[in-house]
């Protein structure tokens, strides 16, 4: 175990070094006793230290764009500040977004990149200083305990109750509780929850982990840093319950690197939960991740979790019965935790009729042509129209809209009244994936949107199996070659062979981001093929 | 087809005799299942499955070719086409290219479009053997396993990501500056040329199809590596050059596969000008001049009994070089005690 350990910190070992400005390779392959070129592999893998020394990111997500962070990083580029481009960094509902360091600044305007006067250190948002623990808005906006699993406007509840409850109960009741209530992953395949902690509660090896999943770093999503900001009781709670089913002790929590406010937000809620002597005989450990989007997939995130690079692992075996260090591991998302407590306290069928298509109410993120962007807790199988009335309304005339990130693809303004929920997005080709929504309005050009889409994929493709590796690049170069003769004869040609690229990135991928990295542009053709031809 | 206990579908299929195409695997390493090239249907599975790193299974039904696996294959070798130095001539210098001729086997479209080269090289590595080819690379990654699974030197490293993902050093330093042995088996297992070999380069040697391979026994030490010298036959003026040093492959022989960077890298003194060729005696001048073996070999007997008269038998030593065989070395030891008296013999391989 030490020799782990002492792998699984050659991440953290590295950020010091950079950080004090040392020869980051050689210092934490002296300290972890790792070699140094695997240690140069980990550094090169994730933009947040092999490129330290970059400051600023401009946030590139699709509403960040919409929002002008275009004009936002040319701006800074000009002002001397050296900024570079981020992929979404998870504030959708406040574009456009800067990351200073680790620091996620918001709402960036032209204003303050002149006040900054060339200084990345003085960069801040004038609208909401840095110093701030700044959250987004939710909706409802005042608590709704009766209708809402998480209650993001809720005061968190400190008592444990859920968990002395589930105690009381016994195991098997817990997770009779959570069958009953149906409930699904909402990292973004929609597995049920209570066959993940069933399975690796079966399994004969007795060391188990388990892992939360708050890498959320799929375009377009942000609610899982809102759970964090507003309920940490609730992730706490729900991981203890979780814990305690499948027989863990050890907790780890997976949390992206540019999520510095929500780590510090965790890291103060387990010391208040400790030091209050709840959930005591539990460890929980916070991961920082540092900028890899593919660390969010299960596998990528194991292998991060020990130190490594961040490529998916071949499954089966699925983690629930060969997960962190080869030991059964159950891994769920931050908001399917955080509708554990609930679920005890109000029981299994409450949850599952407060789905309107299928059970629990779901956190929705919507951002883009809305009027108010933000995290909408409602009832699973909500259409879009519904979400956007809530939203304040459209911005200008609908015209497409990707249900759940980036990885969902694009539908078109027809498909406004289906259910937004896992199963009618699956029917038509699309999912729900993390609930992450993005409305365009008749102002944007389906082959620029799909573009960006394509760039991210490209950008955060872990690169180990070929099919994604390439396909991603070359789905990009078809679609550049493709816009940059538009309007010309024969234009159309340089796709020709994009079905061909499509079909084996789906075929061949190992892990679900090459399969679903051609989507964006593929559903954007089929339902707009006007804007290709 | 039965089979043991962990065997994979690629060991099975292998044994029934049926091609499944691979370029990440290789026997030595554990299955890394990246390459995608072998990829087969298990009946009842709804995505095709890797054969080198799944397990067999009882009752599995397996089908290796089929319209839907030929056509991932093709458009998967297109794929690496399109990342990968263009031409099947020009990209066998150095060494076969697994890719070319398997894209070649699978009927794979080879006029796709070719993308610019993304992966960094590492250009100034002076190391005089191993030359990394970026634009060559396929980013299997047999060569950073081996590195590490086989030779346990972790010299080299996937580095970078996505369309980036290169291999690499620790901070891109060269060869030398590195934990890297020139073991050269990084240039063996690469099933591309990318990791290549530079003596060959250099002297423009012909790709190694055409070289003629001569089976021996590598006489840098006693191991006894057997060894491939790839002979070119019109090289060095017709007069035929010895253009590389490759292992017989892998579960063939006791050695594996592997070579040392002795037996895989220093043969350039066959054909090297400054090698001797008949033996030098230093005349009264003290320079040194073409003799006979017998006025040679007169001259170094008179030294040696020198000594001995001067300061007695055990004055002298007799250390034999590693690259003698058994029967020379028994020679150096009789030499020493029966013509000289001494038993100070030693050979330089028995440490
Ligand atoms: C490319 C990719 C990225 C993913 N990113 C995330 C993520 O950021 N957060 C998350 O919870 N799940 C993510 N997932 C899904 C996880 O692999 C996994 O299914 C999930 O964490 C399981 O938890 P759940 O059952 O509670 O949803 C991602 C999957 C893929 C393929
Ligand atoms: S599909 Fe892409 S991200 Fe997933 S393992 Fe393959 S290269 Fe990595």
């Amino acid at each position: 175990m030490r020799e782990e350990s002492r792998r699984a910190s050659v991440p953290e070992e590295l950020q010091k070094a950079h950080a004090a400005g040392e020869d980051a390779t050689n210092v934490a392959a002296k300290t972890t006793g790792v070699p140094a070129a695997d240690v140069f592999g980990v550094d090169t893998f994730f933009n947040l230290l092999g490129e330290s020394e970059k400051k600023l990111r401009v946030c590139t997500g699709l509403s960040c764009r919409l929002a002008g962070s275009e004009k936002i990083l040319a701006q800074a580029q000009a002002a001397g500040l050296g900024a570079t481009e981020s992929s979404c960094l998870a504030a959708c509902d406040r574009a456009p977004a800067v990351l200073k360091e680790r620091r996620t600044l918001v709402e960036i305007t032209a204003a303050d990149i002149k006040r900054s006067g060339g200084d990345w250190k003085e960069l801040d948002s004038k609208e909401v200083p840095q110093h701030l623990r700044w959250s987004g808005h939710v909706w409802p906006a005042e608590s709704k305990p009766k209708t809402c699993a998480i209650n993001l406007a809720g005061k968190p509840n400190w008592s444990g109750a859920a968990s002395t409850l589930a105690t009381e109960m016994g195991d098997e009741a817990v997770l009779a509780a959570i069958d009953e209530a149906g409930l699904q992953g909402r990292g973004g395949a929609g597995f049920p929850a209570a066959f993940k902690w069933r399975s690796v509660r079966g399994q004969a090896e007795t060391k188990r982990y388990v892992v939360l999943n708050a890498d959320e770093a799929e375009p377009g999503t942000f609610k899982d840093r809102e759970v964090m900001m507003k309920r940490p009781d609730l992730v706490l709670e729900g991981l203890a319950i979780a814990a305690r089913i499948v027989r863990a002790t050890e907790i780890y929590m997976y949390i992206r690197g540019e999520f510095e406010i929500p780590q510090q937000v965790m890291a103060d809620a387990i010391e208040r939960t400790q030091s209050a002597g709840l959930y005591s005989e539990l460890h929980f450990h916070i991961h920082s991740g540092h900028g890899a989007y593919i660390c969010g997939e299960e596998t990528a995130l194991l292998e991060s979790l020990e130190g490594k690079r961040g490529q998916p692992r071949e499954k089966p075996p699925f983690p629930t019965e060969v997960g962190l260090w080869g030991k059964p591991t159950l891994i769920q998302n931050v908001e399917t935790i955080a509708c554990v407590p609930s679920i005890l306290t109000r029981g299994g069928e409450w949850f599952k009729a407060l789905g309107k298509t299928q059970p629990g109410s779901k956190l929705y993120c919507i951002s883009g042509h809305v009027a108010n962007p933000g995290v909408y807790e409602m009832p699973l199988g909500i259409c879009l129209d519904d979400l956007v009335q809530a939203a304040g309304g459209y911005i200008g005339k609908l015209k497409a809209f990707s249900p759940g990130g980036a990885s969902s693809g694009f539908l078109p303004a027809s498909e406004r009244k289906r259910p937004l929920d896992f199963k009618a997005l699956a029917e038509i080709g699309s999912m729900l994936g993390s609930a992450g929504v993005v409305v365009l309005n008749e102002s944007v050009d389906m082959a620029w949107a799909a573009q960006e889409q394509l760039l991210f994929f490209e950008r955060e493709s872990c690169g180990q199996c070929s099919p994604c590796r390439i396909g991603t690049a070359y789905q990009r170069h078809l679609l550049d070659g493709y816009i940059s003769k538009r309007g010309q004869d024969g234009a159309k040609d340089s796709l020709s062979k994009l079905s061909m690229v499509s079909k084996e990135m789906i075929e061949g991928s190992i892990c679900g981001l090459g399969q679903t990295a051609s989507l964006p542009l593929t559903s954007a053709i089929q339902y707009f093929p006007g804007e290709f031809a | 087809m039965p089979f043991g206990d962990g065997e994979t579908i690629l060991d099975v299929t292998r044994r029934a005799g049926r091609q499944v195409p691979t370029l990440c695997h290789d026997d030595r390493l554990k299955p890394a299942g990246a390459c995608r090239t072998c990829l087969v249907q298990i009946e009842g599975a709804r995505r095709l499955a890797p054969a080198c790193s799944t397990k067999a299974g009882d009752g599995m039904q397996v089908t290796t070719a089929n319209e839907r696996i030929d056509e991932h294959r093709q458009n998967l070798l297109a794929l690496y086409l399109v990342d990968h130095h263009q031409g099947h001539d020009d990209c066998e210098d150095g060494a076969p290219c697994e890719l070319h001729a398997m894209a070649a086997a699978y009927g794979a479209p080879t006029d796709w479009e070719p993308l610019p080269l993304a992966r960094a090289e590492r250009p100034n590595d002076d190391n005089p053997y191993i030359e990394f080819r970026a634009d060559r690379c396929i980013a299997c990654a047999r060569c950073t396993r081996y590195c590490d699974e086989v030779e346990g030197v972790s010299a080299i490293t996937m580095a970078k990501r996505g369309i980036e993902t290169t291999v690499s050093t620790a901070d891109a330093l060269g060869l030398f500056d590195t934990t890297c042995e020139l073991c050269g088996g990084c240039v063996a297992v690469c099933p591309t040329g990318a990791m290549a070999e530079k003596m060959p380069l250099v002297a423009k040697a012909p790709p190694e199809r055409k070289l003629h391979k001569v089976r021996t026994t590598c006489n840098y030490c006693g191991v006894g590596c057997q060894m491939d010298i790839n002979v070119d036959g019109y090289g060095n003026n017709g007069k035929g050059q010895v253009a590389k040093i490759t292992s017989p492959p892998p579960g063939t022989l006791p050695s594996d596969g592997n070579l040392c960077v002795k037996g895989r890298f220093a043969y350039d003194f066959i054909d090297h000008p400054d090698r001797l060729k008949v033996p030098l005696v230093r005349n009264a001048q003290g320079e040194l001049k073409e003799a006979t073996w017998e006025e040679a070999l007169a001259a170094a007997a008179k030294g040696l009994r020198a000594v001995e008269a001067e300061h007695g038998k055990d004055a002298l030593a007799f250390v034999s070089s590693s690259r003698c065989t058994v029967e020379e070395n028994y020679l150096v030891q009789k030499l020493a005690r029966v013509a000289f008296g001494t038993n100070n013999v030693h050979q330089c391989a028995a440490t």
